[in-house]
């Protein structure tokens, strides 16, 4: 079985990108991060499109690239298959021939490609397409066609650059799907990079975040959205990320703010407040293990039945309520409030 | 509604017009037509005109050969003194022909800078044969295809030529399998342009080659001289085929030249 064993050091004008990255065969990985995060470059250096300064990459035990040693492999040289974000399907040839591209370059004849190549087709859905050019297929069939001719060569390791990014939501959804069987089915090791954290849920076994060209967490959805560790994650998880230092069953934050905790965890911890758990009063309200901050309203936004109220202050922190609790409170942008969290809904876990 | 055009601009622009048609039409006014076909297949101007298609397909080939590496290397390659090399690349379109003659005589005639060396080794000599005036029309022609072929690769894609390269192809078949179909259309407008160029060539071809019926003699070469010896009829027929020819080229690239470039 093949595995990934990539370390990644790559400099482009002042940005510089450094990852260690392993994987194994079966297990679908995406890395998921903002823009600049350095996905893509991190991808094309597996690929060899462009080359290491430090590191090294190796694909089922063999050296692909190594800076120390000045080994480097021609992109045509290695196991691998790129899916591009942009399909980047060759104009002049038809769906078949595109398909057919690789083994053609590998040595295999004209006849042998091609029914290959009409298996493959086949395999995705697109028997009646084989003889279109690209410019006549439509988005999620020119994915599928790009999907195919990577998975053709039968390559150790596949590569996909944002592969639905292109698509338009209906088609979208469709082409996700499908594009989960075949990741399931193919038996190499699947790199997927996406900034859709829809797409990187309903795809990958294992998340990898990155962000300024690092990784800042790995681990399975769970792992991530339950414990985000960057703000990037936490917003993407829609979730309160805090990080401050925990003494005698509080932790205090850079701001100042002291968040009564259920836990005893002493020491640099992150703290994360669900949003649902977040309860809003016009009045400062009575009771005392609780956590109560005065805020501001700064903004309202709807989301599917809830509403989620984002208020700052001295803990500036993302209600989450019902439409009814918004009107019976009269909350609008400029409102004064006060936010209550219990200490037991208050989840913490060392930096 | 729409804006009257300015009769001013309309008069001008006839004048211009005018301007090229008179030159034509006197062409074709004067011509002798009865004796036409006669004229045109006479053993000098059949040899004239077989001569201009040998060579000026000649000088297309060579001008393909060397060019298109050189169209690709100047697209391609980022080095020191490109434009240096593209301005001298180029200079043969606005150099005066009979110039470029005489330079090429200097650097490869007999007793030229980089001549005489090829004539003491090989005992070949460019200078009123058939190959100097080939030679004569790649120097002029040429820079119409590289300049041609090199927009076409500047702004051809490149991401698809490292989609070819991670499917296994190594740069050659990236070359021929990919780059050069997605350029064919330029490589055919330049090709076809600097053809039609070669055949018109006259200055740099009379000056570097000479003007010998049979070896030299191109067929603009020949309508000057029959022009110059008061053999109007000649003249006349065979510019006509030369300008027939050159606007059956500009028919077929409408198109595609004015997109090419």
């Amino acid at each position: 079985m093949p595995a990934l064993r990539a370390d990644v050091g790559v400099d482009v004008d002042s940005f510089r990108l450094d990852v260690a990255l392993d994987a194994e065969a079966g297990q679908v990985v995406a890395l998921l991060g903002p823009n600049g995060a350095g996905k893509t470059t991190l991808l094309r250096a597996l690929g060899g499109l462009t080359g290491l300064q430090r590191g090294r990459v190796e694909v089922g035990g063999q050296v692909l690239e190594d800076a120390a040693t000045g080994v480097r492999l021609a992109p045509e040289a290695r196991p691998v298959g790129f899916v591009f974000q942009d399909h980047r399907l060759f104009p002049h040839l038809n769906a078949l021939d595109n398909v057919a591209f690789g083994l053609r370059c590998r040595g295999a004849t004209r006849a042998d490609a091609r029914r290959v190549a009409a298996d493959w087709l086949d395999r995705v859905g697109l028997t009646g397409q084989s003889g279109q050019r690209p410019a006549t297929l439509s988005g999620g069939q020119a994915q599928r066609v790009a999907l195919a001719r990577a998975l053709a060569i039968e390559p150790a390791l596949l590569l996909l650059d944002e592969p639905l990014a292109a698509l338009d939501a209906t088609t979208r959804s469709e082409v996700r799907r499908d594009l989960r069987r075949h990741l399931r089915d193919y038996d190499g090791v699947p790199l997927l990079v996406t900034h859709d954290p829809i797409d990187a849920l309903l795809l990958a076994d294992r998340l990898v975040i990155m962000e300024g060209g690092r990784v800042v967490q790995d681990g399975s959805p769970a792992e991530i959205t339950g414990r985000p560790r960057s703000a990037y994650v936490a917003d993407l998880v829609g979730t309160n990320l805090y990080r401050g230092s925990g003494r005698d069953g509080a932790v205090t934050l850079a701001t100042g703010a002291v968040v009564a905790i259920a836990d005893a965890l002493a020491g640099d911890v992150f703290l994360v407040i669900d949003p649902r758990a977040v309860a809003l009063h016009r009045q400062r309200p009575a009771g005392s293990p609780r956590n109560v901050w005065a805020g501001t309203v700064q903004g309202l936004d709807v989301l599917g039945d809830r509403v989620r109220v984002r208020i700052a202050g001295e803990m500036s922190i993302v209600a989450e309520v019902t439409p009814a609790a918004v009107a019976s409170l009269d909350l609008v942008e400029g409102t004064d409030v006060w936010a209550a969290v219990k200490a037991t809904e208050v989840a913490t876990y060392p930096t | 509604m729409k804006e009257r055009t300015s009769a001013l601009v309309v008069a001008v622009a006839a004048v211009a017009t005018a301007l090229f048609v008179i030159p034509l039409a006197g062409l074709v006014w004067r011509a002798p037509w009865s004796s036409a076909w006669t004229e045109l297949t006479a053993p000098p101007a059949r040899d004239a005109l077989r001569l201009s298609l040998i060579t000026s397909l000649a000088a297309t080939a060579v001008a393909i050969a060397l060019g298109v590496p050189l169209a690709w290397v100047q697209a391609r390659v980022a080095y020191r003194g490109r434009n240096l090399v593209r301005a001298l690349t180029t200079l043969p379109m606005v150099l005066p022909p009979v110039v470029g003659g005489v330079a090429l005589f200097l650097g490869l005639g007999r007793r030229g800078l980089v001549g005489q060396h090829l004539y003491a080794a090989t005992g070949v000599q460019l200078p009123f044969t058939t190959a100097g005036a080939v030679l004569a029309e790649t120097f002029v022609a040429m820079p119409f295809l590289v300049l041609t072929v090199e927009a076409a690769l500047r702004s051809s894609d490149r991401g698809l030529e490292e989609a070819a390269r991670t499917l296994g192809a190594g740069r050659w078949t990236v070359f021929r399998r990919v780059t050069l179909p997605l350029i064919r259309p330029s490589l055919v407008a330049g090709s076809v342009l600097c053809w039609a160029r070669a055949l018109g060539e006259f200055g740099a071809t009379i000056t570097f080659a000479g003007n010998f019926p049979g070896t030299t003699q191109t067929l603009p070469l020949f309508v000057y001289t029959k022009f110059e010896a008061g053999d109007l009829d000649s003249a006349i027929l065979l510019s006509l085929v030369l300008v027939a020819l050159s606007l059956a080229v500009l028919l077929i690239l409408r198109d595609r030249f004015l997109r090419a470039l």
